[in-house]
């Protein structure tokens, strides 16, 4: 089993749709690549809000954040905005002490993340 | 200016750290570092770490042995080991840390780099750093019962 698991879904929502990212597992640097190279992919197709669905990630490293940091600045770049919703309490305390949170807003769940 | 500042002293300049004690758990680790978390984790709870405490620490050891990955082409070695009052983790490679501020400023929010070691400082109650050209020691300790939580 991998120990990072992706899955990527268009969800319509009432007044528009979003990306929606769901990241299941362990995010560090044995798999950074790959997440990069996932929302690097979804980026690209310039989708208006792209949201992170943290609750099924156990851990996160900086390497991870900073694929994070790197997707939310191209998303800016192009106008569009990124969300992560639903982090556990390790990450979401590794999210407030670099600040991260401060550069991406944070939500209790995807319902509040796509409402914004 | 003869007043020495605390970060004047290149870590290389260091006293070695005193030997784990003999009862320490060592485990090499190579590329798995999900492997290396769960030691820290499993360990942690078992010495008595509070549960966000074990997580901090587990945090801070991913993240050292990150760098293991990232900086040199060898193994690294974790050893673990606690007493009554504290747990420690301690990471080793053969790595060199040169810049003796590594993971000391506040990285910029959004900065691409340098929040791996910073974190490693916040998290943890004491980070005991040696690195010169045979390589570089991460000690990181937790204290059981930690002063003033809370207060």
């Amino acid at each position: 089993m991998d120990l990072l698991t992706t899955s990527v879904a268009t969800v319509e929502s009432g007044s528009e749709p979003y990306t929606l990212v769901e990241l299941v597992g362990e995010a560090d640097v044995t798999n950074s690549d790959a997440l990069r190279e996932v929302l690097d992919a979804e980026v690209a197709k310039q989708p208006r809000t792209l949201i992170i669905d943290l609750s099924g990630l156990r851990f996160m490293d900086s390497s991870a954040l900073h694929v994070i940091l790197r997707a939310n600045r191209a998303m800016d770049r192009q106008g569009g905005v990124v969300a992560l919703a639903c982090p556990r309490d390790p990450v979401a305390k590794m999210l407030r002490l670099t600040a991260a949170d401060q550069l991406i807003p944070v939500y209790p769940s995807v319902s509040e993340a796509s409402a914004g | 200016m003869w007043l020495a500042h605390p970060w004047s002293f290149p870590p290389s300049r260091s006293l070695p750290l005193p030997s784990p004690t003999n009862d320490a758990m060592y485990h090499t680790y190579r590329s798995d570092l999900s492997q290396v978390r769960a030691l820290v984790l499993r360990h942690a709870r078992e010495a008595g770490l509070a549960e966000s405490r074990a997580n901090d620490l587990v945090l801070a050891v991913s993240e050292v042995a990150a760098n293991t990955l990232r900086h040199t082409q060898s193994s690294g070695t974790l050893a673990i080991w606690h007493d009554e009052d504290k747990v420690v983790c301690e990471i080793h490679d053969k790595g060199q840390i040169t810049d003796p501020l590594a993971g000391r400023y506040k990285p910029a929010p959004g900065a691409s780099g340098g929040h791996g070691l910073w974190l490693v400082r916040q998290v943890c109650d004491l980070v005991e750093l040696t690195s010169d050209a045979n390589g570089t020691t991460v000690r990181m300790h937790m204290a059981l019962r930690p002063a003033a939580a809370g207060a």
